[in-house]
C-alpha cells in the first residue's frame, strides 16, 4: 500500500484463518459473545488511507477488521463515443471481488448487483451538474471479503471520489445492521451475517442528514425497523468523522 | 425515455401537489388491477397481471435438483425477470438488462427473506423432498410484456399469484436407499400439492414526486420522481424488504413516514389483490 505521506507503511499480516465452530445464536441464550468479542453496538474499527493506486485520479483503501477494499476513480474523462450526449455527468460504477476473497475460491461472483447498488448510492451525493458530457468511473476492488463488504465499498468509494477531487454535496458513510433473533449487531463479520434473520444497510450523507440508499432483508418490525436505522445513522456520522479526518490528514500531508 | 414538455412537467407536478393526478386518480389510489391464472400450460403456476399499461407475466417451474449443502433442508429458489423489447425499444439486446438485475435483486430482497430463511414469503423448508438428497427447484421467471410505470409492485403481485396458482407434484420416495445412493423416486402425475401463499409480502412502491409520494406511478410520473421506495409488506404488517430508488436523498424521518403509510395502502392491497386471485382461479376452473 503506497502511502504518499510520512505515515509509518502499515503493514498486515492476514490472520491465520481461524475456524471458530458456527455459532449458535439462538432467542434463548441471551449473552453470547460475538466471535470478535465486540459489543452488539460496537464497530470494528476503521481504518482509511487515500492515495492508494498512484495511476487513478483519487484512490481510496479500507479496511474494517477482515474487510478489506480497494477503490480507484478515473476521470472525469470523456465519455464512450456511443453515448448520447447529456448535460450531466455520467456515473460508472463496478464492483468487483478478487477470487481470493471469500473463504470458498470465486464465490464473489454472486455479487453482482453491487455495482448498481454502490452507483445508487454514490449518485445523489455527487454534483453531477459540474462535470457535464464526461464519465466519472469508480471501480472498487473487495481484497477480501469479511462481512458488510457493500457498506465499506461505499464509504471507501466516496472517500476516493473526494480525493479524486469531484465535487460532492457531502460523504457518503454507509454501515449495516444484522438482525440475529432478537438482538441488533452492528457492522455484522461475514459468520454473522451468514446467519442473520435480517439485514438493514444504510448509506447516509451525515452533514445534510439525508439517506441516500437504504435496503432491508428479513422480517422486521416497525419498532425494531427504527431501532437499527436510529443505530445505523448514528454509527455513519460517526463514521464520517473519522473519514473526514483521513482526508485532513491527507492534505496537510501534501502541504508541509 | 419520456420527452415531457415543461408544461407537461408541470401539470404533473400540480396536480400531484392537487390531490388529482393526470388520469384522475388520488395520491393513493391503485389503478385498477386485472389478474388471470393459469395463462402458461407449461409452467406449473403461472399468473398475468395488468395495471392500466402496465402487463407482466410471471410463471413458476419446479423442478427436482438437489440441496446446497451449506443448507440440506431446504429447497431453492431463483427469481430472474425478463424485460422484453417487446415492451419498449430501448431493452432490445443488452439495453434491458440493467433494470432486469435491479428489479429481480429488489425481488428477491423483498420475497426470499434473510438469509437464514426468516421473514421469507416461501417456505424453502417446504420444498425439500428427501432431506440432503432431493428438493423441488422454484424457477419463478417473469415477463414485462408492456411498461407503463410500477413494474415492481406488478411483479411482486404477478408472483403472488403464480405461487397460488403452482401445483407441485406429489413425490413417492421408495425407502431403502442407504448413504450416499440417490432414493428412488416416483413422481405423481394426479396429486398435486397446492402451495401456501398467505405469507408471501406484496410490494408497495411509494414515488416520492415534489414534496408528495404517490403509489403506482405511471411512466411519465416515474420521469418526475426525486426517489422511490419499494416497501414489501406481509399479511402480518411486517415489514419483509425494502429497497430505495432514485438519487436524491431522503430525510430518515421521511423514510419512516413513507414505510407507515406504505404499511397502511398494503393492507387494503392484500385484500383487493386476494379476492382478485380467487375469483380468477374461480374463472380458471
Amino acid at each position: 500500500m503506497a502511502s504518499k505521506h510520512g505515515a509509518p507503511p502499515t503493514t498486515y499480516s492476514p490472520s491465520p484463518t481461524r475456524k471458530p465452530h458456527q455459532p449458535v445464536f439462538s432467542d434463548s441464550d441471551a449473552d453470547w459473545v460475538r466471535p470478535d468479542g465486540r459489543g452488539f453496538h460496537q464497530c470494528r474499527p476503521a481504518f482509511f488511507r487515500t492515495a492508494a493506486v498512484s495511476a487513478a485520479s483519487g484512490s481510496a483503501y479500507a479496511e474494517f477488521g477482515n474487510t478489506k477494499v480497494i477503490v480507484s476513480v478515473f476521470g472525469p474523462r470523456e465519455s464512450k463515443k456511443a453515448m448520447m450526449y447529456s448535460d450531466v455527468g455520467r456515473l460508472n460504477c463496478n464492483v468487483t471481488y478478487t477470487t481470493f476473497a471469500t473463504p470458498i475460491r470465486g464465490q464473489g461472483s454472486d455479487h453482482k448487483e453491487f455495482s448498481s447498488m454502490l452507483h445508487k448510492a454514490l449518485e445523489g451525493a455527487i454534483m453531477l451538474e459540474t462535470f457535464p458530457k464526461t464519465t466519472v468511473d469508480v471501480f472498487a476492488l473487495v481484497l477480501e471479503s469479511g462481512g458488510s463488504d457493500l457498506p465499506v465499498v461505499v464509504s471507501c468509494a466516496s472517500l476516493a471520489l473526494a480525493d479524486a477531487g469531484i465535487m460532492m454535496y457531502d460523504l457518503v458513510a454507509g454501515v449495516s445492521v444484522s438482525c440475529l433473533g432478537k438482538n441488533l449487531v452492528i457492522d455484522p463479520i461475514l459468520e454473522e451475517e451468514s446467519c442473520q434473520d435480517g439485514s438493514l444497510m444504510i448509506t447516509c450523507m451525515p452533514s445534510r442528514y439525508e439517506v441516500s440508499q437504504l435496503t432491508v432483508t428479513g422480517e422486521w418490525s416497525t419498532g425494531n425497523l427504527n431501532e437499527a436505522m436510529q443505530l445505523c445513522l448514528d454509527a455513519c456520522s460517526k463514521l464520517a468523522k473519522i473519514m473526514r479526518s483521513c482526508l485532513k490528514e491527507a492534505a496537510s500531508a501534501s502541504h508541509s | 425515455m419520456v420527452g415531457l414538455s415543461d408544461g407537461e412537467k408541470r401539470f404533473i407536478h400540480g396536480g400531484i401537489d392537487q390531490n388529482i393526478r393526470s388520469d384522475g386518480r388520488k395520491r393513493d389510489a391503485y389503478r385498477p388491477i386485472f389478474v388471470e391464472t393459469g395463462v402458461i400450460p407449461q409452467a406449473n403456476g403461472s399468473a398475468r397481471i395488468r395495471m392500466g399499461a402496465t402487463e407482466v407475466i410471471a410463471s413458476v417451474k419446479a423442478e427436482l435438483g438437489k440441496p446446497s449443502a451449506l443448507q440440506p433442508d431446504k429447497g431453492k429458489v431463483a427469481i430472474f425477470v425478463d424485460c422484453s423489447p417487446v415492451a419498449e425499444p430501448m431493452f432490445e439486446g443488452r439495453g434491458g438488462e440493467e433494470l432486469s438485475t435491479e428489479l429481480s435483486t429488489a425481488l428477491e430482497c423483498c420475497l426470499l427473506g434473510g438469509k437464514s430463511g426468516a421473514g421469507a414469503g416461501i417456505d424453502l423448508s417446504s420444498l425439500v423432498v428427501v432431506q440432503g438428497k432431493i428438493c423441488w427447484d422454484l424457477y419463478i421467471d417473469s415477463l414485462v410484456i408492456s411498461s407503463d410505470g410500477n413494474l415492481l409492485d406488478a411483479l411482486g403481485a404477478a408472483i403472488k399469484a403464480a405461487l397460488s396458482n403452482v401445483g407441485v407434484p406429489r413425490v413417492n420416495v421408495a425407502g431403502g436407499a442407504a448413504g450416499d445412493e440417490q432414493p428412488e423416486i416416483d413422481i405423481s402425475d394426479e396429486e398435486f400439492l397446492q402451495f401456501d401463499t398467505s405469507a408471501v409480502p406484496l410490494i408497495v412502491t411509494l414515488t416520492k414526486v415534489g414534496k408528495n409520494y404517490i403509489v403506482d406511478a405511471t411512466t411519465e410520473e416515474e420521469s418526475q420522481m426525486n426517489s422511490a421506495v419499494s416497501v414489501s409488506v406481509n399479511r402480518k404488517g411486517h415489514i419483509c424488504g425494502l429497497t430505495k430508488r432514485g438519487g436524491a436523498g431522503l430525510d430518515p424521518s421521511i423514510v419512516l413516514d413513507m414505510i407507515s403509510v406504505a404499511k397502511h395502502i398494503s393492507e387494503q392491497l392484500i385484500n383487493k389483490l386476494d379476492s382478485e386471485i380467487s375469483a380468477a382461479e374461480a374463472d380458471e376452473d
